[in-house]
């Protein structure tokens, strides 16, 4: 009996089972027929990706006069949604890579989920950069494209390294979920009866036979992307954050804020993983492989992060007296203080105060819970980039031109209309992709670990038995 | 938009105070804050805007054109050369001619810049003594005006369109019987032309009479001197002359002055300061209402205008002991006569009689220009500050009368005939005339103008007026200064001018306006006509002193006059009601000019609207705020308009502005329900009895209407943006407007920046950094702009230059009330000062400041806006993808937008966009949805100076003083220099060499080009 | 279990992978040069109302361009003659002529000939011949050889990017003012040549942006 006593971890998957009902549980939501909720869901997706169509349509036609923009403001929703969404989009390959590099193996119940969430609300970002320009048909200027001008884009504008940042993170982390997904695929397309079923995953799975061979290429490729994706995940929003620190507007210009964004990022992509966990467990009756442990773990990462941000807040209040500038102190007094103070005390009560609640365990594990507050969570977040974004602009440097911003109904639809695009895409994926990673789930299972242990727990040497027949070979 | 109610409810509630507590710290007390900021306005939802947009296509209407930015890929374009082409046109180069503009009869001398025979811009004539080279709002919008599609383009008999022959035809018959009664009404001209005809038309009907009438004329002033004096004459001041000048309620700077650019430059350049040596002129100014000139002076008293006559004799009584002249008012006193500005004014006139002027605003009535004439003879300013002027053009009668008279016999139906020559009195005339149902009375009603207005509509004839630009005239200035109006292109409607007009009553054929004005100049050059008529074209003025100076004693009549007025003084009980003519419209002639429409009105920064200026006080006595509509109640008339609160206006009163509220006149006068021109028609509470001010009943309605102003916050927050001073702190510290001394510590960075490079602040970047280090190209000459505080009074004329010279669209009301303007240049107006009552108001023109280490150029993703070798910020808008990143980096937030395709839309819905395509300039580009623009120092016209002068001299670098900017140009005062920096002795570098030279946040190390002249003011220590 | 794919889709994704690299380079280049004036616009030959003929009055009888193209020397534009300059020669010459009949339309009635513009720049961009030619930059060198066109037809792209090429090394394209109208001018010696009347005429061309666009 050693002194130190080996706790068990509590098993990640709860239930009895086994690889065999693990691959029944995850993949027989692909191979089912579709049930009707699912198209119900579908339509109202639908719907509102068409608002976002006719939204964008009508700016196209008329200019970005349509939204509430005016001279002081120049940034508004647009923005503001484009940093939230990239904001949601960190959590996927935070889970899928860092997590994995730190060996964290509760990643793997929700994993494959998480990246799904991340591309697609990168996907919801990029639309913004795009259309919220006043010229949208010459916006491939920002490309360096050699041409008849003989004139490149500007390297110094941090629009500019926002175009590379955001495009190459949407690039990796799909490479990132796309290698994961080949496994899974293969293993739906044998267990496919028919025929499109079998070439359609057959095509995408890429011929995999699970040889010895293929899965040695598999484990390294995902190494060396996650290793890839690592920096990526802190280089992303830190770039976004430049588009504001790198400015002289007061309140924008400050440096921190790429600490100070990606972990907002983080924050805000848990909430949102989360907030979709809570339901699509419930309703595919994944209970046993996303449990409540996982969501208490997730739970601890939204308390760390949300009080980091509040730190953050309060550091910028503190660097702004203690700079002595003028005009910082006055902005962060106006943003407490001014007109737009209901939106400043709605970010510190969603992202501040609302986390705060996890320091109780039993509030922690509490589902209902954790789903409100994983939505206030995103709500404080939201509101967290229009101050940033707004109130800076709006009562800047000179008060003769300091201005009042609020949105029209189109920067609304505009906004509500990503989310039309966003579940579209996620309910594609739920219906015909396994929402959770099979081949790595499996591999946490009690069964796959190596007994090397007695029933007291005394490690056991394993014994090796060479046949003869290759014991000449050593 | 029911998402965001919430959002916009909680807005009001915490902005009433909590706001400004916050920024208490900032030194301000809260009583001031509620003023010193108007509520952020509550933006309209686009879904709204269905109509209103509409609206505002119909607003740009007069004001934008497409000249440029072909649409497809290869348009065929078509190059139509002359078939006999014309001598000393060279196709591409513009011709500059002088002429000269009308305004109110007074003519102040231009020159047009002609492109193959289309005026495209009028600059000052520098020979001109009534221009300088200099102009006012009204000259630099006269270009829009010509081509403004909304001017009447052809003669209506009884409303329907017919021929200008067959106008010559009914001259001919109707005007053949000299025996009927017939009356006619004119507007001011002094054109020698005109006076002739004038006494043809008179000496050849039997029973004519004739009516100069002006809405808002000098008249006040000449009855006022007929009074003391026994003459009809004109005051003309020399405030060169003038160490102490009192404005008796007189906005003589202003645009609206008929000598207003004369007076302003004379008192601002006596403003001038070099160094410590210099002195300066000390202005008083006691008004009601916060004018330019009242906000330029040293000492402001509010005093309502019912109690300036009891002022006046107040101040003409204490006087009275100590000069000799005035002994009527010896003995007399009244309420004001223990004033404390009563004593010091006098002290300050006896100690400076002689060199001192005392002025009195035209709209008071004749009696107290009387006194004030009397003052100033009694303290010897005749000759040397105020000479009166012999004016033949001037009626030898009280034309207020005279028109009254006229009135009344029309109602008698005993005029047969009435002939009105460019004047609108249906609209102007007081309304207790009842002028319109006079008119009905009369058989044949006649009437020339420029636009179907209310008098047109209610004329048998209506004859479109040529503009001035379109039609040979001459007249004198107000000092007296002959011109001849030299036409620029030929009438774009046929119309005929004032002369050809009246030519065609008399001879019943239509007149050739040239010969006209040749026959008055071959009576004047009995010798060598030819040659001296060349230089009159050539100059624009030949004899400057046509009006001879009389020498003036008080008449006898004067005494009884003033003994009669002093008894009986003018007191208004309870809320008097003030009229004036607007300061961008004046009397309603300019409302369809949307570059005017959108001027910032110099004190409120209202555009599109006239509003009930009212003291912070007044208004909490009638519970009402910005934009709250009160009904007014005057003279049994009544209307409703929005409220605004004004800091420094006197309490009791309310000032409303004229010539808004317009029906069927043009779509941009024309006010709309929504958000369009709006307005109210404000001449209904104005009385033949009491022109100016009127008892009256004000109330609250509880209704709201929208205001669109361009400035929505009116305190500098304890900033240093704009830094003042007085004389004698001046004396004391001449560095007192350096960073400094304003804030007690240096600028950070810059003493690092001394070890490594001089006089350069640190710095990232190595170029740029000049004239420190020179690492710009020397060959290149490098632009800077300095602009004097202490000269500039707020007119805004350089903002319509600005807007004339580079293409800039009218947005309408809805998108200034968006806050969207595009005013290249705008001009701040805060409010300094601890009592609400008693704010000064100070002026501050903010242009690009083309910062050497520019923030917008760092940000631009597409490289659009850079740095040009000869050290602009350049804005290019062809490569521009409308980011608006710029916008948001410039702490200036001088960048401009277009939201919207402003000069498309207008071109899909003008009648015929042609016409207003003329006005554009073709040296600049129009700007095209979805671009960011800015100053640009006008480039085109660097640029064209560079090139000229590289083909003449070789050299790369202009001569001094060859580059004018629009603004400086167009500035009266001079405020601004512009030129290049590596010339020492430049304007440019003598002006930034001033001590008060500062730069606006040069604790940011931008660098910026353009630099500010602190503000100094010399008040007198006795009301200190 | 039954093979669902032959053996040579094992090659596919591989194909696809070097496909797509390939397609995007494609995309790429040809957008740069399909979407150039280059391709574009060169070439463009409109037909004249009036089918005047460089090539016979300027290389058969001689006239040097500025004989019509009278200002440009002082003007941003070189202007179309007016309909009087041809008639110097023309109410003698070819008098009966169907294809003057235009002309002398025009100089019956004053109304001008419609001339079809050939060099056509964004209105954007504010090119001033008078800045060119006054330091040695010659006709033929943007409007090619005039000389031998029977219709004037566009020779260079006129694209930014052929601006700049200049603007960034005049010396190689400059010539003596006097020389500016010849056409075929050839030197061995360009380069020093050019050099010097660069420093004679201080040629600082620039390569700013508001050089040409405001």
């Amino acid at each position: 009996m050693s002194k130190y006593e080996y706790v068990p971890e509590p098993a990640l998957v709860k239930g009895n089972h086994d690889f065999a009902s693990l691959t029944r549980l995850v993949t027989d939501v692909n191979l089912r027929p579709t049930p009707k909720g699912w198209y119900v869901a579908m339509i109202g997706a639908n719907a509102l990706l068409l608002v976002l169509l006719v939204a964008i349509g009508y700016l196209f036609w008329e200019g970005t006069g349509i939204w509430g923009l005016n001279n002081p403001v120049g940034w508004g929703w647009a923005i503001i949604n484009f940093v939230w969404w990239v904001g949601i989009g960190h959590a996927g390959t935070l889970i899928s890579a860092i997590l994995f590099l730190f060996r964290q193996d509760w990643r793997t119940a929700i994993n494959r989920f998480a990246e799904a969430m991340t591309i697609f609300a990168v996907m919801c970002a990029m639309i913004f950069p795009g259309i919220h320009v006043g010229r949208i048909w010459v916006i491939y200027w920002v490309f360096p494209i050699p041409n008849q001008m003989d004139i490149w884009p500007n390297f110094n504008s941090p629009l500019l390294w926002d175009v590379f940042a955001v495009s190459t993170y949407f690039t990796v982390s799909f490479l990132f979920w796309y290698v994961g997904l080949v496994p899974d695929l293969a293993t739906i397309r044998d267990r496919a009866t028919d025929k499109i079923r079998k070439v359609v995953y057959g095509i995408f799975s890429l011929g995999w036979t699970g040889s010895n061979r293929h899965w040695w290429n598999y484990e390294k490729s995902y190494m060396i992307l996650a290793g890839l994706a690592t920096p990526l995940v802190l280089s992303v929003h830190t770039i976004v954050s430049f588009d504001f620190a790198v400015s002289v507007i007061p309140g924008w210009h400050t440096t921190i804020f790429p600490p100070y964004f990606v972990a907002g990022a983080i924050f805000s992509g848990f909430a949102m993983v989360l907030t979709l966990m809570i339901v699509a467990r419930k309703i595919y009756g994944m209970k046993d492989i996303m449990t409540d442990d996982h969501m208490e773990k997730m739970n601890i990462i939204i308390l760390v992060t949300g009080s980091m941000v509040g730190f953050a807040y309060m550091m910028e209040f503190f660097v702004a007296w203690y700079s002595g500038v003028e005009y910082e102190k006055a902005i962060f007094l106006l943003r407490a203080t001014g007109p737009y103070a209901w939106a400043y005390w709605t970010m510190m009560i969603c992202n501040v105060l609302s986390p705060q609640f996890f320091w109780s365990k039993r509030l922690r594990r509490h589902v209902g819970f954790t789903f409100f507050i994983s939505i206030v969570v995103n709500i404080g977040m939201w509101f967290e980039r229009f101050v940033i974004t707004v109130t800076s602009l709006a009562t800047d440097y000179l008060p003769s031109s300091w201005d009042y911003y609020s949105p029209t109904i189109w920067d609304v639809l505009t906004y509500v209309g990503t989310f039309g695009l966003f579940f579209t895409m996620f309910l594609l994926f739920l219906r015909f992709l396994p929402m959770v990673a099979v081949a790595e789930i499996k591999a946490v299972l009690p069964q796959a670990d190596p007994h090397n242990y007695d029933e007291n727990y005394d490690y056991q040497e394993p014994v090796e038995e060479v046949p003869e027949s290759q014991a000449r070979l050593y | 938009m029911k998402d965001l109610e919430p959002t916009d409810h909680q807005m009001s509630e915490v902005k009433e105070n909590t706001y400004w507590k916050s920024l208490s710290e900032l030194a301000q007390n809260k009583e001031y804050q509620k003023f010193t900021e108007r509520e952020f306005p509550e933006n309209a939802t686009e879904l709204t805007d269905g109509v209103s947009r509409r609206g505002f296509l119909r607003v740009m209407g007069a004001s934008i054109a497409l000249a440029g930015l072909a649409a497809c890929r290869r348009p065929v374009q078509k190059i139509l050369p002359y078939s006999n082409q014309p001598e000393d046109v060279v196709a591409g180069n513009p011709l500059f001619y002088a002429t000269a503009m009308p305004f109110q009869g007074n003519l102040i001398g231009l020159v047009a810049e002609n492109h193959e025979g289309r005026p495209t811009k009028l600059e000052g004539n520098t020979l001109h003594p009534a221009s300088h080279g200099r102009t006012n709002i009204f000259n630099q919008a006269a270009i829009l005006e010509l081509y403004d599609p909304d001017r009447s383009r052809s003669p209506l008999k009884n409303g329907t369109q017919v021929s200008i022959e067959d106008f010559a035809e009914f001259a001919a018959s109707h005007f053949s019987n000299t025996n009927q009664r017939v009356a006619f009404i004119s507007e001011a001209n002094s054109s020698p032309t005109y006076q002739n005809l004038k006494n043809q038309v008179l000496n050849k009907f039997n029973n004519a009479s004739w009516v100069t009438y002006e809405p808002f004329g000098e008249d006040n002033a000449i009855e006022g001197n007929r009074i003391a004096f026994g003459r009809r004459l004109r005051t003309l001041y020399n405030f060169d002359n003038a160490d102490v000048i009192v404005s008796l309620n007189d906005d003589f700077m202003g645009s609206h002055h008929p000598n207003g650019i004369d007076y302003a430059r004379q008192v601002a350049l006596r403003r001038k300061l070099n160094d410590t040596n210099d002195t300066m002129n000390r202005i008083y100014a006691v008004e009601d209402s916060f004018t330019p000139t009242g906000s330029f002076a040293d000492h402001r008293l509010r005093l309502k205008a019912s109690e300036l006559e009891g002022f006046t004799y107040a101040l003409a009584s204490a006087l009275s002991g100590r000069i000799s002249g005035l002994s009527t008012f010896s003995g007399y006193s009244n309420e004001f006569s223990d004033h404390q500005w009563i004593s010091t004014l006098a002290d300050e006139l006896i100690a400076n009689a002689g060199r001192s002027a005392l002025t009195v605003g035209f709209e008071h009535n004749p009696k107290l220009h009387a006194v004030v004439s009397a003052i100033n003879v009694a303290l010897g300013n005749v000759g040397s500050t105020v000479s009166y002027l012999e004016v033949p053009h001037i009626d030898n009668q009280d034309t207020h009368q005279a028109l009254q008279n006229v009135v009344s016999q029309m109602k008698a139906g005993t005029i047969d005939t009435v002939v009105m020559v460019g004047t609108n009195p249906v609209f102007t005339a007081a309304a207790d005339l009842d002028f319109e149902n006079a008119l009905s009375n009369v058989d044949t009603v006649v009437n020339l103008s420029s636009y179907v207005d209310e008098t047109s509509k209610k004329a048998h004839w209506h004859v479109n007026k040529a503009h001035f630009l379109e039609a040979w005239g001459d007249g004198y200035s107000f000092a007296g200064a002959r011109s001849v109006i030299q036409p620029q292109i030929q009438p774009l409607h046929k119309g005929l001018s004032e002369i050809e007009f009246l030519s065609t009553i008399l001879t019943g054929n239509l007149g050739n306006g040239y010969e006209l004005v040749q026959q008055t100049f071959n009576g004047y050059y009995s010798s060598g006509f030819e040659k001296r008529w060349r230089k009159i074209l050539h100059d624009g003025i030949d004899t400057t002193d046509n009006f001879n100076a009389v020498s003036v004693s008080l008449a006898s009549s004067f005494n009884s006059a003033m003994n009669a007025a002093k008894e009986n003084l003018p007191n208004t009980s309870g809320i008097e009601v003030v009229l004036r003519p607007d300061p961008t419209l004046y009397d309603g002639r300019y409302a369809n000019l949307g570059w005017l429409q959108e001027l910032p009105d110099p004190m409120t920064k209202i555009t599109w609207d006239n509003v009930a200026v009212m003291s912070p006080t007044t208004a909490e006595s009638l519970g009402v705020s910005n934009e709250d509509v009160v009904e007014i109640n005057s003279n049994g008339k009544s209307i409703k308009i929005a409220a605004w609160l004004q800091p420094g206006h006197v309490d009791n009163s309310i000032t409303l502005t004229v010539g808004y509220g317009r029906e069927g006149i043009g779509r941009v006068a024309n006010s709309y329900i929504d958000y369009t021109a709006g307005g109210v028609d404000t001449y209904p509470l104005r009385a033949t009895s009491s022109t100016l001010f009127t008892d009256a009943q004000v109330s609250k309605t509880g209704e709201q209407y929208e205001i669109a102003c361009v400035q929505d916050h009116h305190s500098l927050e304890g900033r240093d943006m704009y830094r003042q001073t007085t004389l004698e702190k001046y004396k004391e510290n001449p560095e007192f407007a350096t960073f400094k001394s304003v804030h007690g510590y240096g600028v950070p960075g810059m003493e690092e920046g001394h070890k490594l490079f001089g006089e350069a602040p640190i710095s990232l970047f190595d170029e740029q950094e000049f004239p420190d280090k020179i690492s710009y190209p020397e060959y290149e000459p490098q632009w800077g702009m300095a602009i004097d505080l202490n000269s500039c009074f707020g007119c805004g004329v350089c903002v319509i230059a600005c807007q004339a010279e580079n293409n800039i669209p009218v947005i309408g009301k809805k998108e200034v009330k968006r806050g969207r303007e595009m005013h290249w240049i705008r001009n701040d107006r805060y409010f300094v000062g601890d009592d609400v009552n008693e704010p000064q108001a100070v002026h501050q023109p903010i242009p690009c400041m083309h910062c050497e280490l520019a923030p917008c150029e760092q940000v631009c993703p597409v490289a659009a806006t850079t740095h040009s070798d000869d050290g602009i910020n350049q804005m290019t808008y062809n490569r521009c993808i409308g980011t608006r990143y710029c916008a948001n980096n410039c702490p200036y937030k001088v960048r401009r937008f277009n939201f919207f395709n402003y000069p498309k839309e207008y071109l899909t819905t003008g009648d015929d966009p042609d016409i207003i395509q003329m006005a554009m300039n073709p040296e600049v580009t129009v700007r095209f949805r979805g671009v960011m623009e800015k100053c640009t120092y006008c480039v085109q016209r660097i640029n064209r100076a560079k090139i000229e002068t590289k083909i003449k001299t070789g050299s790369p670098k202009p001569e001094d003083k060859t580059v004018q900017t629009a603004c400086q140009q167009a500035c009266p005062t001079e405020a601004i220099t512009f030129g290049d920096l590596t010339d020492k002795d430049s304007v440019v570098m003598q002006a930034k060499s001033n001590n008060r030279n500062y730069q606006m946040l040069e604790e940011l190390n931008t660098r910026p080009r353009t630099s500010y002249l602190a503000k100094v003011t010399n008040p007198n220590p006795a009301l200190a | 279990m039954a093979q669902i794919f032959p053996k040579w889709t094992n090659q596919v994704p591989r194909k696809i992978l070097i496909g797509i690299i390939v397609l995007l380079n494609v995309v790429v280049f040809g957008i740069w040069y399909f979407f150039s004036p280059e391709f574009t616009d060169v070439g463009y030959a409109p037909e004249q109302p009036v089918p005047y003929s460089h090539k016979l009055h300027v290389d058969q009888l001689g006239l040097d361009c500025q004989y019509c193209h009278t200002d440009v020397f002082e003007s941003k534009v070189a202007n179309i003659p007016a309909t009087q300059t041809c008639m110097n020669c023309h109410s003698q010459i070819q008098t009966q002529s169907e294809d003057l009949a235009l002309v002398r339309q025009s100089w019956e009635t004053g109304e001008a000939i419609e001339w079809i513009k050939v060099h056509n720049l964004p209105d954007y961009a504010y090119f001033n011949h008078s800045a060119h030619v006054n330091v040695g930059v010659g006709c033929e060198s943007c409007h090619g050889r005039v000389d031998k066109m029977e219709v004037v037809y566009q020779e260079e792209p006129l694209s930014m990017g052929w601006c700049l090429d200049c603007h960034r090394e005049p010396e190689k394209y400059v010539r003596p003012v006097e020389e500016v109208t010849t056409m075929g001018y050839q030197v061995e010696n360009q380069l020093e040549l050019g050099k010097e009347l660069v420093d004679k005429k201080n040629i600082h061309a620039p390569t700013y942006c508001q050089g040409c666009h405001y």
